[in-house]
């Protein structure tokens, strides 16, 4: 017979490797997330308009179900062009913000509430790799939501032309996924810096909200009182439209942004100017992440 | 009399349905009363009671012959340093002591003298100018303590106030506790670092689970708990033959010894006659004694005894 | 043998003060108690061994791994627990060591066992699947050091463990550290304010005074020597009798604390004449312990060296 006392024992076994590591982030997260129900139902509701969608792109090349809509031939109901795609991508966009605002606010702050960063910092673990792991839990869920549909979408209509409408349209499948990453970063940056400077959750999610809207109705009163077109620096969502316009057009323009990302025809600003403002609220939010995220304060 | 005791009359506090106290009875005497407990048992609840920031359920407190119903009267006379560690946002050292002083009605020149005196007394004068927030734990915890003796009180009541402090601080605010208490000042401090307690106070008030479990002067204490034979630890080079020596007389209840094989731990109901019997032991057998020391003669023995394991984690 | 922690030369600035003015020193014991009055660098020197705070000039090494150029193998070789809370309010207990444990390089399901194990370790078995957010103080402290401990370090750094304890947690937290010591497998580094703990706990002391070493000393030697100090406790009615009795011996006796007595032998003089003389006069000694230059003597004195400088 034998007797087993419990004791503390050293490991001895092996250990992963460092980009494993990385990983354990996210894996928590996703464990986390899944549990929340109305979180789940939320992301799984906003797959139903590209749903919409691809049975529009499907209807249009069915003939039987144009007969029976009553349309006869051609391009009946709704054109899939490139106004199709970017409203596409803006009402997924949309949707991005509000799971962003669900979901942000709960990544950092409870790691910082209680002073529990030391303990992820004194592990060979860096600032670096704890920022890109909550971000990826953002990007990849925000991903799936924006420019999967979207390519899907793509394909579909792709496979239903032929392969000359696909190379001759390919600019649509660039602008939906370029688009979506700048719209995905952005807000992924913008959540993880909210969260990480506001400790309490609903306050952080209203402030995405309000990032955006006290932004463009700033710019609204700048434009009126000053009567120029710079205001529109500060609305985010005219910035966005308009880099999309450029993705999805170039040069030639015959959209004014998509569906909540208006561009109004006649106040365009110069591109540059936007790309500028674009990546320095990417840099704020950096900034304002770096600050926060440390193992020791240091008060002078 | 009354007019130099803290005392508590059948005092209860719940809250809600939660015990804080229940059916407290004590008199204070002026001098350093140390209070002891385990997390939970009513220290802070205690304190609350005595500073006036809360009202009991039931009974009555008086502090120096003030009822906490006069809040004028009784900040005056008590000086309390609380255990959290929460500072008005912004202010200096300095602006936080002075502040504090002028809301007790005094010119601008006695709140600054008095300013620069309490803080000369804890030793935080360089230090005053810089805000509070850049302090460490250690200055900020002498802040607190500069803030409660500040308008000088005749009462202090101090919820664990050597928490965080280094060494010498720790030595430097002893000997101001000794001070105010040989001036007949109540200084009333709770505490866990029990072998302090036993060095500093005169009397001791043992709290468990919301009850006075022991109360009074130190010794005085030891000896009303007669459950308990004395506890006398003796290193030597022949336990056994100690322990021989000792079993033939009737006072002895139990011996054990040390694992090293050097050392005798036993218990009897009658220490002097042990202590004499030990002298001709020695003389008689040779025995080299090592050490020899009273293992519950302190306020940790008499905890273990009274209130033991029972605290909560 | 090998240094556990060699600082060489290091000093360390916030912007343009100088915190830590070039330190050296060896740390070879199997757990080393750091000691210095508030504002004397022992934070900034964890934080700086952890990697939290860049050095400025010279190097410090955790077992042969610099900091600055090693940082990762350093921290996977250190387990942490910090003065103040740390923890995830929200988690259960097994969930975050688990976490701190995969982030630390185990595999999944070691992780989860020896999570497990850490807690039933440091006592905290029974709540263990609860939230951290409900834990009381002594269990929160607890949880620190089983996530310390969670992934089988190399050397364990605690900062002031037993802060805010109640005394039976207080045994409770030193009785394990005392264990985790004397296993042998696992160096401490144990920063306190409290000396009692840091003598119970340490074989050696480096005592820090405004970013400088002010002593070194090494407690097991400290023991070992000078075995003439007595400190004696007597109860009887010739107690003054007693003592001049032990003066005429040849002992010099000066009052100590407490109405006990210091006494320092003379050579040649044994404690059985002591008792003889206890023993014709009907005394009790009640307390003889050997006195040694305490740990809080060694501090006292260490502050007062003028330059502080080692």
């Amino acid at each position: 017979m034998a007797v087993y006392k419990k004791t503390y024992r050293p490991y001895e076994g092996e250990l992963t490797p460092a980009w494993r590591r990385f990983l354990v982030i996210p894996r928590y997260a996703f464990e986390e997330l899944h549990r929340r129900r109305f979180l789940s139902m939320f992301f799984l509701a906003t797959f139903l308009f590209p749903l919409v969608c691809a049975l529009i792109i499907y209807v249009q090349h069915n003939v039987s179900a144009l007969n029976l809509l009553g349309v006869q031939g051609g391009r009946g109901l709704i054109s899939i062009n490139v106004t199709f795609f970017m409203s596409l991508l803006g009402w997924q966009s949309m949707c991005a913000l509000f799971l962003a605002s669900f979901i942000g606010p709960g990544q950092v702050s409870p790691d910082l509430a209680n002073n529990a960063l030391s303990l992820y910092l004194a592990r060979p673990f860096s600032r670096a790799e704890y920022v890109l792991g909550k971000m990826s839990v953002l990007v990849v869920l925000m991903s799936l939501m924006t420019w999967v549909p979207g390519l899907l979408c793509f394909a579909l209509e792709g496979y239903l032309e032929g392969w000359q409408w696909m190379s001759d349209n390919a600019r649509l499948a660039y602008g939906t996924f370029f688009g979506a990453w700048v719209w995905i970063l952005l807000l992924a940056l913008l959540a993880l810096a909210l969260s990480a400077w506001v400790k309490w959750k609903p306050a952080a999610g209203g402030l995405m909200f309000g990032v955006f809207f006290v932004g463009s109705a700033f710019g609204a009163v700048v434009n009126h009182v000053q009567r120029t077109n710079w205001g529109h620096l500060f609305n985010i969502s005219y910035l966005i439209g308009s880099v999309w316009v450029q993705l999805f057009e170039g040069s030639q323009k015959t959209t004014s942004g998509a569906v909540f990302f208006r561009v109004p025809v006649g106040e365009e600003l110069p591109l540059g100017a936007c790309w500028a403002v674009l990546g320095l609220v990417c840099l704020v939010c950096l900034y304002m992440l770096a600050r926060k995220i440390r193992g020791a304060e240091v008060v002078r | 009399m009354s007019d130099s005791l803290v005392t508590f009359a059948n005092v209860s506090r719940f809250y809600g349905e939660v015990l804080g106290i229940n059916k407290v009875n004590l008199s204070i005497p002026p001098g350093i009363t140390s209070l002891v407990g385990p997390n939970g048992s009513g220290k802070t609840t205690l304190m609350n009671l005595m500073t006036g920031l809360i009202r009991p359920t039931q009974g009555e407190i008086k502090v120096l012959g003030i009822a906490p119903d006069h809040p004028e009267r009784l900040c005056t006379v008590i000086g309390y340093c609380a255990q959290f560690d929460a500072f008005p946002k912004g202010l200096t050292g300095h602006q936080f002591l002075y502040w504090f002083l002028r809301m007790h009605g005094m010119s601008h020149e006695e709140c600054d003298r008095r300013t620069a005196a309490a803080l000369e007394r804890v030793s935080m004068t360089a230090a005053a100018g810089r805000p509070v927030a850049a302090y460490s734990k250690g200055m900020r915890q002498r802040v607190k303590l500069a803030q409660a003796i500040a308008h000088d009180p005749q009462v202090l009541v101090l919820d664990e106030p050597l928490n965080g402090l280094d060494p010498m601080a720790r030595a430097e605010t002893i000997a101001l506790f000794r001070e105010w208490g040989q001036n007949g000042r109540h200084v009333i401090v709770s505490s866990h670092i029990l072998h302090e307690v036993d060095q500093i106070s005169d009397q001791v008030i043992l709290l468990s689970q919301g009850y006075v479990v022991a109360e009074g002067a130190i010794q005085g204490v030891r000896d009303e708990v007669k459950e308990q034979p004395m506890q006398i630890l003796v290193r030597c080079n022949d336990p056994g033959g100690l322990a021989a020596r000792l079993f033939l007389q009737d006072h002895m209840v139990e011996a054990k010894i040390s694992r090293d094989r050097k050392g005798l731990l036993l218990r009897t109901t009658d220490a002097d006659r042990f202590y004499l019997l030990l002298n001709q032991v020695i003389l008689d057998s040779g025995l080299e004694v090592e050490s020899i020391a009273p293992a519950d003669d302190d306020v940790n023995s008499v905890y273990q005894y009274l209130i033991g394991e029972g605290g909560t984690l | 043998m090998e240094p556990v922690i060699e600082l060489d030369g290091l000093e360390v600035r916030f912007g343009q003060r100088v915190i830590l003015k070039k330190l050296n020193a060896a740390l070879t014991g199997r757990s080393v108690g750091l000691l210095g009055p508030n504002g004397a660098g022992k934070s900034t020197l964890i934080n700086t061994l952890l990697g939290f705070h860049k050095p400025s000039a010279g190097t410090a090494r955790i077992l042969g791994h610099d900091v600055r150029t090693h940082a990762r193998q350093v921290r996977s070789l250190v387990g942490y627990m910090p003065e103040n809370d740390a923890y995830i309010a929200a988690m259960t207990g097994v969930h975050m060591v688990r976490l701190m444990a995969e982030l630390a390089g185990l595999p999944r399901e070691h992780a989860l066992e020896r999570a497990h194990e850490a807690f039933f370790y440091v006592g905290l078995g029974e709540v263990r699947y609860r939230a951290l957010g409900t834990y009381s103080l002594g269990m929160k402290q607890a949880a620190k050091l089983a996530q310390a401990i969670a992934h089988g370090p190399k050397l364990l750094v605690l900062d002031e463990p037993t802060n805010g304890l109640d005394p039976p947690a207080r045994a409770r937290m030193i009785q394990l550290i005392q264990e985790i010591r004397d296993r042998g497998d696992l160096h401490l580094l144990l920063s306190s304010h409290l000396l009692h703990d840091v003598e119970d706990c340490c074989d050696q002391v480096l005592i820090l005074k405004d970013g400088n070493v002010a002593a070194f000393c090494n407690l097991e030697e400290e023991r070992r020597a000078n075995r003439r100090f007595l400190e004696l406790e007597t109860r009887g009615e010739h107690h003054g009798d007693f003592l001049a009795a032990v003066e005429k011996l040849g002992c010099e006796t000066a009052p100590g604390a407490q109405g006990r007595v210091k006494l320092v032998m003379p050579d040649g003089l044994e404690v059985r004449q002591l008792y003889e003389i206890a023993a014709g006069q009907n005394v009790q000694i009640r307390r003889l312990n050997r006195r040694r230059d305490s740990l809080e003597d060694i501090f006292l004195k260490a502050m007062e060296a003028s330059n502080g400088r080692l």
